[in-house]
């Protein structure tokens, strides 16, 4: 590609909270979860970035409705086709995703844990590759995978009573469960993951130096950017309308 | 702000500064041309510096992740916001959107 650009995006400066942040979060990505391993979280990852020249996927993104559109993904061979159907149908078309598909997905071989973490890691992924690629520089090589077991922790006060997925109220939250909420907020956006706690902090720990933290957003006269609060907003409200995103 | 300019991409049409350099680069990154993207870099980095690109970058990426999340859970909007909102949602047709107003 012709470098129409009059600077080299290697040399952009990038706040040192920012830094920290990212390259903590691939390193999280490389991590054992809850209920993934480190190899299948990466391998997840990499289902990401391929769905992006699937053909099925590309088909179904283009069609009325996704769900008319049947075949076969375009897959790297590591995952069982369940997951890959979540994760490419989340990658690339998220906005049109429904309750009847996601119970789809649970009522065949993967559970409503191994289901949210999944989002967890999609939404890391995505989060990543898409700066990178917002600036113009080479999408990293995926780390290799760290060594550990998953945990399999599941929050005794999950309740299937708020979202497709169960969820943990902040005062459900029990003395085993580390507590998202203190550190970013109980927003529904932060309880979405909360049936696998870490997953909150893998994006929200990013998210707070992509975005702004939490109580930032509403602190008007501060700007805490080289952005604007307004500049902010309406850049972030075309990116959701763009993915045909509600919330 | 013209809020239904988010909706339709019009950045003219909103009294933001550099609203149509951040809209464009904000279409540009999801659409996938790589020459548009760069063009739109650019823009961006003229019009605004290399640490608001950078800060428009994150917006973008955080965005185009979060979303990820919120439509692969099903979360609905909490109830004060959607109160507050209401009359904003119904003029810019937003309710299109809500994948929990239709059962499946």
């Amino acid at each position: 590609m012709p470098n129409v650009t009059s600077f080299d995006a290697r040399t952009l400066p990038i706040r040192a909270g920012l830094d920290r942040a990212l390259n903590h979060a691939w390193s999280r990505l490389a991590a054992p979860g809850t209920w993934w391993s480190a190899a299948e979280r990466l391998a997840i990852a990499a289902e990401v970035r391929n769905a992006q020249v699937c053909e099925l996927c590309r088909k179904r993104k283009e069609a009325l409705s996704p769900y008319t559109v049947q075949g076969s993904h375009d897959d790297l061979g590591a995952l069982p086709d369940t997951v890959v159907e979540i994760v490419h149908r989340i990658a690339t078309d998220a906005g049109r995703l429904k309750r009847g598909w996601v119970n789809e997905m649970l009522a065949a071989e993967v559970s409503e844990e191994q289901y949210v973490e999944a989002v967890g890691v999609i939404a890391l992924t995505t989060a990543l590759d898409s700066f990178d690629l917002a600036l113009g520089l080479d999408l990293r090589p995926l780390p290799a995978p760290l060594p550990g077991e998953p945990q399999r922790h599941r929050p005794t006060g999950a309740r299937h009573d708020l979202a497709w997925v169960s969820t943990v109220a902040p005062q459900d939250l029990t003395p085993d469960d580390r507590d998202p909420y203190a550190a970013h907020g109980a927003k529904n956006i932060h309880r979405a993951l909360s049936l696998v706690p870490q997953e909150v902090f893998n994006f929200f720990d990013l998210d707070v130096e992509l975005y702004l933290k939490d109580h930032e957003i509403r602190e008007f006269g501060t700007e805490h950017r080289a952005l604007t609060h307004p500049q902010i907003e309406l850049l972030a409200g075309r990116v959701s309308a763009l993915n045909g995103c509600y919330y | 702000m013209e809020l239904d300019a988010v909706l339709s991409g019009d950045g003219g049409r909103v009294a933001v500064p550099q609203a149509a350099e951040l809209i464009e680069f904000g279409e540009a990154v999801l659409s996938g041309d790589a020459k548009r993207q760069a063009l739109a870099r650019e823009a961006v980095y003229r019009a605004l510096g290399p640490a608001a690109l950078v800060d428009a970058a994150a917006i973008v990426a955080s965005f185009n992740a979060v979303v990820k999340i919120a439509d692969g859970t099903g979360i609905p909007l909490e109830d004060d916001k959607a109160a507050a909102t209401r009359e904003l949602r119904d003029a810019l047709g937003l309710e299109r959107f809500n994948k929990n107003a239709s059962a499946d």
